[in-house]
């Protein structure tokens, strides 16, 4: 069983090689640099100094997501999905759970109190975006490629669709 | 002066205009924020001919807004000292007059126009010379030269004359009525 688990897990590893064409976005580690708005080319663009190490056979890193990666990258979908982006993934009728609770045990981590702290205005509650970015982590339908920061300044690109999630 | 450059600029877009219109909607909203504003470094842009290219983007941590680099090739405007440009006249007062090129105001002080032409005050303020062939008055088309230019961030003002050879009324509104 615990075989069978792991072999499912691989097996996300390596299918679905296409990337979605019209939305490549990237996380970007740490400093905000502010720039802009600022329409003329005086923005120094010195920070990308440092070559990226691309292509699978050249990456160091792990090829499992890490627990904060997962956290920065639910975050941020699940605040771009309440801010009325498009989702990637079929909706089956998810509700917000103080109307039904229909989907997954996944509702046992949030707790009641939270639902009303954090509605926002655009009418979807956090608790409904976050389980909408959950369902588009576990399809690896996010549109995100993560850059790893490398303490020597280079980086290496994964896209989260290439990443092994674990069950947290 | 007219040039064709390209520009880059960081565009940042909101969350619900990602899916497959993203393109579409980054464009639309470069020239939307782009075209007709000034920059001291380049001049005024006027139209934007084409997008190079449109990079990767960075998600902007806490707004969930994205920013990406876009490269596009547009038509500016720049004025320079020692060119001559055509320009309607707007205004005519005792100081001199404005008049506007396209998107640029130039003056033209009472000082550069020439000697032989006098300021008439009353309902239609003009520049008149003695023998009357020759009026300056609001909608008058001159041909000037521009002898300086002020450039600031967001906005660029000239100086221009006219008391210079082939310089002066090129169409006068007022001869016509």
């Amino acid at each position: 069983m615990a075989d069978d688990d792991y072999e499912a897990d691989m097996g996300y590893g390596n299918d679905e090689p296409q990337e979605d064409p019209d939305i490549e976005e990237e996380m970007e580690d740490g400093e905000d640099k502010n720039n802009d708005d600022i329409p003329e080319a005086l923005v120094e663009e010195g920070e990308e100094k440092v070559q990226q190490q691309s292509g699978e056979g050249t990456r160091k890193t792990s090829k499992y997501m890490t627990k904060y990666e997962r956290a920065r990258i639910l975050g941020t979908r699940a605040l771009q999905i309440s801010m009325n982006a498009p989702v990637m993934v079929e909706l089956e009728g998810e509700t917000d759970p103080l109307e039904t609770i229909s989907i997954g045990d996944a509702h046992k981590i949030f707790t009641i109190s939270s639902f009303y702290m954090f509605r926002r205005s655009t009418g979807m509650s956090t608790w409904l975006a976050c389980m909408i970015a959950m369902k588009e982590l576990q399809a690896r339908k996010i549109p995100f490629t993560i850059r790893r920061y490398l303490p020597d300044g280079s980086y290496e690109d994964w896209g989260v669709d290439e990443l092994i999630v674990e069950k947290a | 002066m007219f040039f064709h450059i390209v520009l880059e600029r960081n565009m940042q877009l909101h969350p619900r205009h990602f899916g497959p219109h993203l393109r579409d909607k980054l464009v639309a909203k470069l020239m939307k924020d782009v075209e007709g504003t000034c920059s001291g470094r380049h001049g005024f842009v006027v139209a934007i001919t084409g997008v190079d290219n449109i990079g990767k983007g960075r998600i902007r941590d806490g707004t969930g807004f994205v920013t990406f680099p876009v490269k596009y090739q547009c038509v500016v405007f720049r004025p320079f000292k020692g060119e001559v440009l055509e320009a309607v006249v707007t205004m005519v007062n005792k100081m001199g007059f404005f008049a506007e090129a396209g998107p640029v105001q130039i003056f033209v002080s009472n000082h550069l126009i020439p000697d032989d032409m006098e300021f008439q005050s009353g309902d239609v303020p003009n520049y008149t010379t003695s023998d009357g062939s020759v009026k300056i008055i609001k909608d008058s088309e001159v041909r000037l030269k521009i002898i300086g230019t002020r450039v600031d961030a967001t906005e660029i003002f000239c100086i221009g004359t006219i008391k210079d050879d082939f310089l002066g009324v090129i169409n006068d509104p007022g001869a016509a009525a």
